[in-house]
């Protein structure tokens, strides 16, 4: 079956290129580490910089994930960054009905952990109404997230009344502000979750038919696929993903908002996209996607110290993104070329199903 | 292309006249359920709330609409080509507010003309950016989009201006109180701005264009297949460079508009609403796919919007409710949609299997 070589070639081409999307990314993030350390010594290379980068990585990491996970199946969720204020307001409105705003020991602990599990049920819903859009009625993810990120966000606006919520105990502060030998907790758990993930998407076979289902559809259906129930696993994993960065950001900011992270969900697809995740399926890397968040927060912080204003890093992420992705389609075509010795040939050479992916990707996040 | 609506084997027998007739009232795009919710909303509302049938309603419902209907246009025009563009908000108002800076620093009126012009200029500087980077280097729209938007959002809050500017040139000033219908209704006037007439004229002008001319037809061959497109014989990188630059020439304009309308320039304004009228656009039957779509229909969807919101209002439902209302109506909307395609499909599996996979 050519098909199944075709598969065969895009996936080795994929992981060849996978090898290079994280050598070049771990190189952008060493030059922006020597360039921002030469530029301000004794404030980027500080200890505590290092903390404040690391207290800012897991929010936008996690989003950044999620945005992974979909992307590996061909699709996008654009509701995570509503679902994880649904989850935060959940969260934030139990500790005020249940009066545990100042509450200590035990209980806190305990009351914490529930109504953190809570708010994560709260997203998993919303997520569990995601997958049945997409797997079920078989709405393009795009326009199925589209409609549920404008419901949730519309109902956690109804619900406050664009107010935010603030009263939490500290124990469930500490998640976001407190340090383990050095590391703060919410850094240790964000490593916790991308393990894990990491675990599920290159050990198991749900992670197999994730790629394989965004890879080629038709062929992980004729392989035996169930696809609607991978998609639904899909969403339903990217709102839990969505639903943690939601508790991180409310015990980071000690407050939970209906607009809190608005511009999160554009940061998450730009990580996603600069950790080598491919937009039309098939292919991407837990680690990448850290390593580009780390990177995205480095720049961030070097910005700050240099005084470089917050809309001149809105330039630089643009740029990162357009630049990263001008060159990967450059070194595309000169490969392409190469492999292909008469020009405009389209037999099945190795390359070939490369650049077909790389044209078909303008209409990509839709498929 | 090959999944606008082929003529449909005649299976049932004797219900197939009627079958013709219910499909060429719905439309190709659903532009007819579209209308039927316009109306049975608007006549649900006149006997909800009484003071609803009134041409007050109408103009407030059109005056809502007409900034986001121009940015529907080139929403309209992406999405049928198959891509997707978010920057079109940003360079709106990028437009706009450096139209209006440029007077300012100038020390000059370029009149509504000059203003349009160099509102038009930006926008399609800025468009042609897009279009390079997707077109030379077939890179993902979205991803495209998403950076430049980025970028000319930064680029104008560093280094345009990133503050409220509260006196316009004054022709701009001026126009921005021209109306063209003035209705008096008891003691209450309400006005009907004269934007509606370029809005009405751009947008049969883009009707034309996507019906009549080669770049229409351009336009769908690309959103059904850009590869079968281009064996065709299209020039698909002219015709890609064509389209973000018309996006952005159309973003332009209604940049400006919304600084008329508003009687300010304030650069935060419009960033974050791409969302919202891509909403509108693939309520009216758009497909997010591509090759498929109407100016009608984008219409239909921009109006139903601004009318569930207006109806909102007048119903007493707090204001907080609206961006859930329209969620709503979307997820209604493309899952019909979605399951209406199933059955379609259902109904000529053949067909289907030659034609869309």
């Amino acid at each position: 079956m050519p098909s199944n070589l075709d598969a065969l070639t895009q996936r080795l081409v994929a992981a060849a290129q996978g090898q290079r999307s994280l050598t070049r990314l771990l190189g952008l993030a060493v030059v922006v580490l020597v360039l921002f350390s030469a530029l301000s010594p004794n404030v980027f290379l500080s200890l505590i910089n290092f903390q404040t980068i690391a207290f800012t990585v897991p929010e936008i990491g996690l989003l950044s994930l999620a945005i992974m996970v979909a992307m590996l199946t061909g699709g996008i969720d654009l509701s995570i960054v509503s679902m994880a204020n649904l989850t935060a307001l959940t969260t934030a409105s139990l500790f005020a009905a249940f009066h545990a705003t100042d509450a200590t020991g035990g209980t806190a602990v305990l009351l914490t952990l529930l109504f953190v599990l809570a708010g994560l049920v709260v997203a998993l819903l919303a997520g569990l109404f995601n997958g049945f859009l997409v797997a079920v009625v078989g709405v393009t993810p795009i326009l199925a997230t589209l409609g549920t990120m404008l419901l949730y966000n519309g109902i956690a606006i109804a619900w406050t009344g664009g107010e935010a919520l603030y009263g939490m105990p500290d124990a469930f502060l500490a998640l976001g502000n407190n340090t383990v030998a050095g590391l703060p907790i919410s850094f240790v758990l964000f490593v916790l979750v991308g393990l894990a993930l990491a675990v599920v998407v290159n050990r198991t076979p749900l992670g197999t038919k994730l790629r394989l289902v965004g890879a080629n559809p038709t062929a992980a259906r004729f392989s035996g696929i169930d696809n609607r129930r991978v998609l639904f696993l899909t969403y339903v994993v990217t709102s839990l993903l969505a639903g943690g960065a939601g508790i991180v950001l409310a015990s980071h900011s000690a407050s939970a908002s209906a607009d809190y992270g608005s511009s999160y969900l554009l940061l998450a697809i730009v990580v996603a996209i600069l950790g080598g995740t491919n937009p039309s399926g098939g292919y991407g890397t837990v680690l990448g996607v850290v390593l580009a968040t780390v990177t995205l927060q480095m720049v961030s912080s070097g910005f700050n110290i240099i005084r470089l204003s917050a809309f001149q890093y809105t330039i630089a992420q643009g740029l990162i993104l357009v630049v990263v992705m001008v060159v990967d389609a450059i070194a595309q075509g000169r490969r392409s070329r190469r492999a292909v010795p008469p020009p405009g040939g389209t037999g099945p050479t190795p390359p070939a199903p490369r650049t077909d992916e790389v044209r078909s990707a303008a209409s990509a996040p839709a498929s | 292309m090959s999944t606008t609506v082929s003529p449909a084997p005649a299976r049932t027998d004797g219900g197939t006249g009627r079958r013709r007739w219910t499909a060429r009232l719905r439309g190709q795009n659903n532009e007819g359920v579209l209308a039927l919710t316009i109306v049975v909303l608007v006549v649900v509302m006149s006997f909800v709330n009484n003071d609803f049938f009134s041409v007050g309603t109408l103009f407030d419902v059109l005056r809502n609409s007409m900034v986001d209907m121009v940015f529907a246009l080139g929403v309209l025009i992406v999405i049928i080509s198959g891509g997707i563009d978010v920057s079109f908000p940003v360079i709106g108002i990028f437009a706009g507010y450096t139209t209006i800076v440029l007077a300012r620093d100038g020390h000059f009126d370029p009149g509504v003309a000059g203003a349009f012009l160099i509102a038009l200029v930006v926008g399609g500087l800025l468009g042609l950016v897009n279009g390079g980077l997707i077109a030379r280097f077939k890179l993902p729209t979205l991803i495209v989009t998403l950076g430049t938007q980025g970028i000319f959002r930064g680029v104008l809050l560093a280094y345009i201006g990133s503050k409220y500017i509260a006196t316009l040139p004054a022709s701009v000033a001026s126009l921005s109180t021209k109306d063209l219908v003035t209705h008096h209704d008891g003691g209450s006037i309400t006005r009907l701005h004269v934007f509606i007439v370029p809005v009405v004229l751009l947008c049969v002008a883009v009707h034309w264009m996507l019906q009549r001319t080669m770049f229409g037809r351009g336009v769908f061959a690309l959103g059904g297949d850009s590869e079968s497109a281009r064996r065709a014989g299209f020039p698909v990188v002219k015709l890609q460079l064509a389209i973000y630059v018309l996006v952005g020439l159309l973003a332009g304009v209604a940049g400006v508009m919304h600084v008329t309308l508003s009687r300010n320039a304030n650069p935060y304004e419009l960033a974050g609403t791409e969302l919202d009228i891509i909403a509108a656009v693939v309520l009216g039957g758009a497909s997010i796919l591509g090759g498929r779509g109407s100016v009608l229909g984008a219409a239909l969807g921009v109006v139903l919007i601004s009318l569930i919101k207006n109806s909102l209002i007048l119903m007493g439902v707090p204001g907080t409710w609206q961006r859930a209302a329209v969620g709503v109506l979307l997820v209604a909307g493309v899952s019909i949609q979605a399951l209406g395609a199933r059955k379609r499909s259902r109904r000529s599996s053949v067909e289907l299997a030659t034609a869309e996979v």
